[in-house]
């Protein structure tokens, strides 16, 4: 029998751990018929490190933020770019094939065995206080991720804050941070409809969160072929999807908890102002993401093209 | 189990007997621990694969170094010295001094007020403990204090410092813990208050007992009691605009300790106490304090890391859970083993070795991190003081050269008592913890 | 007072090892000092002018390394870190150097290799492009940098520390 360990970040209630990981820990008990036991681990350190301490076998499986590590993940931003106006689900799967077929040549994870991709839900806009254009953001103090929303706050012209995703409920209350740029999951799970009263929601939202699962090729080399087929067969699209369904369930948890708690949630519908000042201000992404990742050798303008097809067209 | 606490005894002989420097003994030990788990034995020594714990412990040492929250050690440390250096902890004496000189016992009680308001600022026990023998010593013999009640009243007098926010001790137990920095400084007001209150209680015991240890000072007016009040301006200011700010949202606990430097360092200028080779000192007495907690705090993560690997925490619950014991039983027995532990570690190396290995299971029988932290912090605050090994004894009969350490040993059994009194107060009602941090921020 | 004068009064170590822990402590006051001007700075420009500085988090971050490892050989080979030393009445002071020996030798050997893997991240890390998110410093650079100053801490405790320790010590 082997034992498979999974390095793992944020609570333990949190859905990728609650959810995420024992489903697809039954799935591999089942597919390897219990000849392989998944066993998750906390406290390893910075979720930046899983990379590497997954390439170095100190654990077996992991997952990340691409965005914690810049300079190394770029064609992975290709999903987070704004409007694609999907769920979390039809854009994981969209990103694994698109991954598959353009990108994985690349070899951003080097050193690594890529068996998932996926992202969180749509990011919107949370603020103390409430707007009514997106003009009024400029000169606010928000906390933002690194990638993209770095560059849609940057054209917006709000004051970045930087801090790790828990700290946020602490600096809300404070007033250290007006606002944040985070998924609808996180009114529930980051408790911000006690301090962060005001949400605008954008049509598909403002930008999405890339996350990779993956696992350490010498784990899978020494296992039995028929195991290792096994737990490949059990993970690719199936677990980003999977994955994608689960964080797509956060944001309707989150969205529930916020409006129970009276948070004034405005859903921007398409065509109306504020969605047009986003189309304005996003103007010319596109091009910037194809520069950025000019050296990739990759066609990015056809994978990000074909992307936003299979995730616009995902049933 | 027997894997973790083979590894826990390997560690304690490497720290004790073989006298290996904490940080190198917790790194090692964890390190080797954790190639164990991965597999290592006497046989594939030669060819084993040693990158996956290298690895461990290597991204260990990067990320620590550059954990950005852990810039409020150095921060708050540097904060305390240019306190230190600007000559405030004269005048907080004096102020004390001012309003109870006068007392049976008085010189030792304004040092004990002393010394609580000197580590409002200070997180640092033996600085505090250092900087007040200077000040508070030479008064007490002038006025015929017996030894052993004048350096009691100090070496406990220090201890208060790593309690009273902002304390860098409670910043490091809510990085290891993931508990909230702000809800633990406001914790710490209470049971830091309690704590000078019990001690002024432990003097007027001494003096009760044995009323020629401790004879009164001369008694001053109203005048003048108000003219020493003028000259902790600077303290009272600087402890303001440092918790002010972080209760009221202008920066976060962390950003508090670089203004907490920036505002003592205005201060220092203000009252002309540095010099270009002061200021040099300043910053490299605080460099080496700080570089010397690194390697304590990056040896603990390795060494917890083998601690997780060997699933101590979780063999610790089942085995509390098979017990079937009573939750307060359980934190009796951890408090038993922590003033055993305090007999021969200071108090930064016993929080490292120790609160990984037990917050999950005080936290998985339903305790509160936050007052579990503020338990913590003063168990290890009497290990300061606790026979063989307190550090703050041996600081202070240091810089005093001509006490012996067992003097003060002697001297320091009230305020020992009145540590243990306290300890259980907090264990008990854990609202004189938790008052405030419900009060402001729940 | 001269600065030779101040030199010898402030620094136990004789020629060039006082001059490396002076050029060492140097780096570290100025680190430290720029931290404390840069936090508040920030909270500075953040209230007042409604801009905060970029990337003060990274630059913190790489500051607190520099600190840290710039002090990190003086205080090795001045023996500064926390040791228990409850039983040194019992051992004798031969006893003493036969140990602080042994820990010299296990400190040097365990930051030597160590030093070797943190070097060997630092290639991996900027062969692969990794820079912080704002200022878009090479991440390799700062790993690196710990892992020269591992290998200095080695270096310098394996010989001036145990010269230290042998010739030097005051008891
Ligand atoms: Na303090
Ligand atoms: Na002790």
């Amino acid at each position: 029998d082997t034992t498979l360990r999974v390095a793992s970040w944020l609570p333990p209630t949190h859905p990728q751990n609650a959810v995420v990981w024992p489903t697809w820990a039954k799935w591999v008990e089942d597919a390897t018929e219990g000849r392989v036991k998944v066993e998750i681990e906390y406290g390893l350190g910075h979720p930046k490190t899983m990379f590497e301490l997954v390439e170095d076998g100190v654990v077996d499986a992991s997952w990340s933020y691409h965005g914690y590590v810049p300079g190394r993940f770029k064609l992975t931003q290709a999903v987070e770019q704004p409007l694609l106006g999907a769920s979390a689900e039809a854009a994981s799967v969209a990103h694994w094939r698109v991954h598959q077929k353009y990108f994985a040549k690349a070899n951003e994870h080097d050193g690594l065995e890529v068996i998932g991709l996926f992202t969180h839900g749509p990011g919107q806009i949370h603020l103390a206080e409430p707007i009514s254009s997106l003009s009024e953001l400029e000169g606010k103090k928000i906390r933002l991720g690194g990638g993209v929303q770095g560059e849609i706050g940057a054209r917006m012209g709000v004051t970045a804050v930087g801090a790790p995703a828990p700290k946020v409920y602490e600096m809300m209350q404070q007033g250290v941070i007006d606002g944040v740029f985070i998924p609808m999951g996180e009114q529930k799970s980051l408790r911000l409809h006690e301090v962060a009263r005001n949400v605008v929601a954008l049509p598909g939202g403002m930008y999405l969160g890339s996350f990779g699962i993956f696992m350490n090729p010498d784990f899978l080399a020494d296992l039995d072929a028929k195991d290792r087929d096994a737990i490949l067969s059990v993970s690719g699209e199936k677990l980003s999807a999977m994955a994608g369904r689960a964080w797509d369930a956060a944001d309707i948890e989150g969205l529930k908890a916020a409006q129970e708690n009276g948070v004034n949630v405005v859903q921007v519908k398409e065509g109306e102002p504020m969605a047009e000042e986003f189309k304005a201000l996003t103007k010319g992404m596109d091009e910037a993401f194809y520069e950025s990742v000019a050296d990739r050798g990759v066609d990015a303008k056809a994978a990000l093209a074909e992307l936003r097809q299979i995730a616009r067209s995902y049933k | 189990m027997i894997t973790a606490l083979t590894g826990f005894v390997i560690l304690l002989l490497f720290i004790v007997v073989v006298r290996v420097p904490i940080a190198f003994a917790m790194g090692l030990v964890g390190f080797f621990g954790f190639a164990y788990m991965q597999g290592l034995s006497f046989d594939n020594f030669m060819d084993f694969n040693w990158n996956s714990s290298l690895t461990m412990a290597s991204k260990r040492v990067i990320n620590t170094a550059q954990e950005y929250s852990l810039s409020v050690i150095p921060l708050f440390i540097l904060m305390g010295n240019l306190v230190t250096k600007s000559g405030l902890s004269h005048e907080l004496y004096r102020a004390s001094y001012a309003f109870l000189g006068h007392r049976k016992g008085g010189l030792s009680m304004a040092t004990v007020v002393a010394c609580g308001g000197f580590s409002a600022i200070c997180g640092s026990s033996l600085a505090t403990s250092a900087t007040m023998a200077k000040v508070a010593m030479p008064p007490m013999r002038k006025y015929g204090y017996a030894d052993s009640l004048a350096t009691a009243s100090i070496a406990a007098g220090g201890t208060l410092g790593i309690l009273i926010p902002p304390s860098v001790i409670l910043v490091i137990y809510g990085l290891l813990t993931e508990t909230s920095i702000r809800e633990l400084f406001a914790a710490g007001f209470i049971p830091g208050f309690l704590g000078i209150l019990l001690y002024l209680c432990a003097v007027r015991f001494v003096v009760w007992r044995t009323p020629e240890a401790g004879p009164c000072g001369e008694k001053m007016s109203w005048p003048e009691r108000i003219q020493a009040l003028n000259g902790v301006w600077g303290v009272l200011a600087l402890f303001s605009v440092v918790m002010g700010g972080i209760y009221l949202g202008i920066f976060t606990p962390t950003e508090a300790a670089g203004i907490g430097a920036g505002g003592a360092f205005i201060i220092a200028l203000y009252r002309r106490s540095l010099s270009f080779g002061s200021l040099f000192d300043i910053l490299t007495d605080t460099a080496r304090t700080s570089a010397m907690l690194f390697g304590v705090l990056i040896g603990a993560l390795i060494f917890s890391n083998f601690i997780n690997r060997a699933g101590l925490p979780s063999d610790l619950l089942d085995l509390v859970n098979n017990l079937d014991v009573a939750p307060m039983v359980v934190i009796l027995v951890i408090l038993a083993i922590y003033i055993v532990l305090g007999m021969v570690f200071e108090s930064l190396s016993m929080l490292l070795l120790t609160v990984p290995i037990f917050f999950p299971l005080v936290q998985s029988l339903g305790f509160d991190l936050v007052w579990f932290g503020i338990v913590v912090v003063v168990v290890t605050e009497i290990s300061l003081i606790t026979p063989p090994v307190g550090m703050n004894v041996f600081v202070l009969s240091a810089v005093l050269r001509d006490v012996k350490a067992s003097t003060i040993f002697k001297g320091v059994t009230p305020f020992w008592c009145a540590d243990i009194v306290r300890l259980a107060l907090i264990t008990f009602i854990s609202s004189i913890s938790l008052f405030l941090p419900e009060l402001l921020y729940r | 007072m001269s600065f030779s004068a101040w030199m010898t009064a402030h620094y136990e170590e004789k020629g060039p090892v006082a001059w490396l822990a002076f050029l060492l402590e140097l780096v570290a006051a100025i680190t430290l000092f720029f931290m404390m001007m840069l936090t508040c700075a920030d909270v500075f420009g953040r209230y007042f002018l409604d801009n905060a500085v970029d990337g003060a988090t990274e630059l913190t971050e790489m500051s607190l390394a520099i600190l840290v490892f710039a002090e990190m050989p003086v205080i090795t080979w001045r023996g500064g870190h926390v040791v228990v030393d409850i039983l040194d009445r019992l051992l004798g002071g031969t006893v003493i150097k036969v140990l602080g020996l042994l820990s010299a030798l296990l400190i040097s050997t365990s930051l030597y290799f160590l030093a070797v893997r943190i070097h060997e991240l630092a290639v991996r890390s900027n062969s692969r492009g990794e820079v912080t998110e704002f200022l878009q410093v090479p991440v390799g650079y700062i790993v690196d940098y710990i892992a020269v100053m591992s290998w200095a801490t080695a270096a310098l405790m394996i010989s001036y520390g145990i010269y230290r320790l042998l010739f030097l010590s005051r008891d």
